[in-house]
């Protein structure tokens, strides 16, 4: 595509109403604070910035808040792509129950999550009781964030790839198996490749959803510093101990990563569109 | 390969899309399956690929049983009508699909399945194309694109749903001379699938006519048009109209009048006249069987077309550009050619 022309004769009207107000909607809900954050966090130099960020606690808070929400993201992707493919392709008793079932996470307070998860992934709870004798635990360590993570992020993969799957030309598999592929090879080299795109979108959600998760984690981490505390939860202690300074800190850090993560799975997107066909 | 297809049945539910067809189909073959949606010619095709299965009767490839082999191992090229393009992948990659997915012992090599691939582009005559997505293909291509990727697999039979059905007119035509000089050149026994009368009539060896899940009539292309097999083959290949007529003591009459032709051994009773635009022979009124009143006129490129009212019914008649015709006039009519029906089945009138 050639640089975008700033604007061009269109027989759809309202060019410059609909943007406007996409301009001044994005910034009263979105630009406008987070722009806060950043000229409060400008106030202190880079080096203040560096020691802040870089303090051992920090530092730890962040690796478990990325990398529980990559591994939540990454296990959403193969279960919510398996939970699209079930819903969309076989007919079974309860399905629709199932089916609504999907988006519960998206409307459970997520402290009531939090509490429901620990309960029963408590050394004496329903699952917790048989994880115990294998050594595993979950309650209070990082793989109790993890399923925390996985719990609230789950519809995100489901949502995005069903309409998608549901829409696929059935045609496809069958010329894919009339060519001789088998059901793994139609899955692997067509199907997949239809669906990349809405999986990384719900991948992309998934993931940045997880990054913010505040209310079900606290309950099932036990927020052990250096352990199993996240970064959204320092954020808070921070600013209860009125050292706003820190929290902006940490808020900007968070911002900037998210941020440079969504952008470049956007761009991978947008190249696996071009790669498929879509002419934007 | 020669195909056999052994009182198929196939019900869907309770709905039944085939009763008890059989066909034998000619290694070789270019073969039409003709009807009006709904006539089972597109699940006939389906079951002949593998993509169905019969609820009974027997599908038989060269002589063995295939009613139950699954299509990944039926070998037949299939060209769907949307093409089902893979869309993510190079043209070149599309028509390799079937090569590159062989289990290891018969795949050939990478270079030698992207030359297969290649020469198959040739032969489509889209060398040069390799390196597109199908989303930059016009229609044509794409349906050629498919045709290359079902040859790919050197398939033992090739089937056709509606290969034409998505594209203008003009393509269409071309498409149809270049298929049937394909099918010469490579020898595939070919199945396609079509609703449009004109593309069976001049591409098949042999037309097939389905209606309400049975086969109609099975023949060459002249023989269908001449001699249709019944009622509906002769509605649904070409134009007709169909007149009333009645039999008595053998004569054919029609609006009081004898045609000169006699059928043995048949009741006295109704029957039906049919005959095509351009077998009605226009004359002076009285001149003719009978006499009609002309009702319009239309000019359909080089054929000019008088719809007529008679005492026997409606009826088309081509005639010449020259005739100065008008609605109103009264004109008579004789046929060169008609057939006779009752109750749908054919009656033998000889003169």
């Amino acid at each position: 595509m050639a640089l975008p022309r700033f604007r061009q004769p269109s027989i759809l009207p309202g060019f410059g109403p609909a943007l406007g107000f996409t301009v001044f909607y994005l910034s009263a809900v979105a630009l406008i604070p987070l722009g806060v954050l950043v000229l409060r966090a400008a106030g202190f130099g880079l080096g203040d910035l560096w020691s802040l960020a870089t303090d051992e606690r920090t530092l730890a808070a962040l690796r478990l808040s990325f990398g529980a929400s990559l591994i939540a993201a990454l296990i959403n992707l193969v279960f919510g792509v398996l939970l699209a493919w079930v819903l969309v392709r076989y007919r079974f008793p309860g399905k629709r129950v199932l089916d609504a079932m999907v988006d519960l996470p998206f409307a459970l307070p997520t402290a009531v999550a939090g509490i429901a998860l620990t309960t029963i992934y408590a050394p004496n709870g329903w699952i917790g009781q048989f994880l115990e004798p294998l050594g595993l635990t979950v309650v209070f360590t990082p793989a109790g964030v993890v399923i925390a993570l996985v719990f609230i992020s789950l519809p995100f993969v489901v949502r995005t790839v069903q309409p998608v799957l549901a829409d696929l030309d059935h045609e496809l598999e069958e010329a894919a198996a009339s060519l001789g592929a088998s059901r793994l090879q139609t899955f692997r080299k067509v199907i997949l490749p239809a669906l990349t795109p809405s999986v990384m979108t719900g991948f992309a959600l998934a993931f940045a959803r997880s990054i913010g998760e505040y209310g079900s984690v606290i309950f099932i981490a036990g927020n052990i510093p250096y352990v199993s505390e996240i970064a959204p939860l320092l954020i808070v202690i921070r600013l209860e101990e009125f050292d706003y300074d820190a929290a902006t800190a940490i808020a900007l850090i968070i911002l900037i990563i998210s941020f440079a993560a969504l952008f470049a799975i956007n761009l991978i997107q947008a190249w696996t569109r071009r790669r498929h066909g879509h002419v934007l | 390969m020669d195909l056999s297809i052994d009182r198929v049945t196939k019900e869907f539910g309770d709905f039944s899309a085939l009763h008890e067809v059989s066909l034998d189909i000619a290694s070789g073959e270019l073969i039409a399956l003709l009807g009006p949606s709904g006539s089972g010619k597109t699940t006939l095709l389906r079951l002949i690929a593998g993509l169905e299965y019969p609820s009974s009767g027997r599908i038989l490839f060269g002589g063995e049983d295939a009613s139950r082999t699954r299509i990944q191992d039926r070998r037949v090229g299939f060209v769907f009508q949307h093409y089902a393009l893979f869309r993510h992948m190079k043209v070149i990659d599309n028509v390799a699909f079937g090569l590159d997915v062989r289990p290891g012992r018969d795949r050939p090599g990478k270079s030698e399945i992207r030359d297969r691939a290649r020469e198959l582009l040739r032969l489509v005559q889209l060398d040069g194309l390799e390196d597109r997505f199908p989303s930059q293909l016009s229609g044509g291509q794409r349906q050629r694109v498919a045709l290359a990727r079902a040859l790919a697999i050197e398939p033992s039979v090739l089937l056709l749903d509606e290969p034409f059905g998505a594209l203008d007119a003009q393509v269409r035509k071309e498409l149809r001379v270049w298929l049937r000089e394909l099918h010469d050149a490579t020898g595939h026994t070919t199945v396609f699938v079509t609703h449009d009368q004109e593309e069976a009539l001049e591409l098949a060896d042999r037309v097939v006519v389905m209606s309400q899940g049975r086969i109609e009539q099975a023949d060459t292309p002249a023989r269908v048009y001449d001699s249709p097999a019944s009622e509906f083959v002769y509605r649904f290949v070409g134009e007709s109209s169909r007149l009333k007529a009645a039999i008595v003591q053998g004569a054919v009459r029609m609006g009081g009048m004898d045609l000169g032709s006699r059928v043995e051994g048949v009741q006295d009773g109704p029957a039906d006249v049919y005959v095509r635009p351009h077998a009605v022979e226009l004359c002076e009124a009285g001149a003719g069987f009978l006499t009609g009143k002309v009702d319009h006129v239309r000019r359909n490129g080089g054929r000019q077309i008088v719809s007529l009212s008679s005492p026997a019914g409606g009826l088309d008649a081509e005639a010449s550009l020259a005739a100065q015709i008008v609605p109103g006039d009264a004109v008579g009519f004789r046929f060169a050619r008609w057939s006779l029906y009752r109750e749908g089945a054919p009656l033998e009138a000889a003169p």
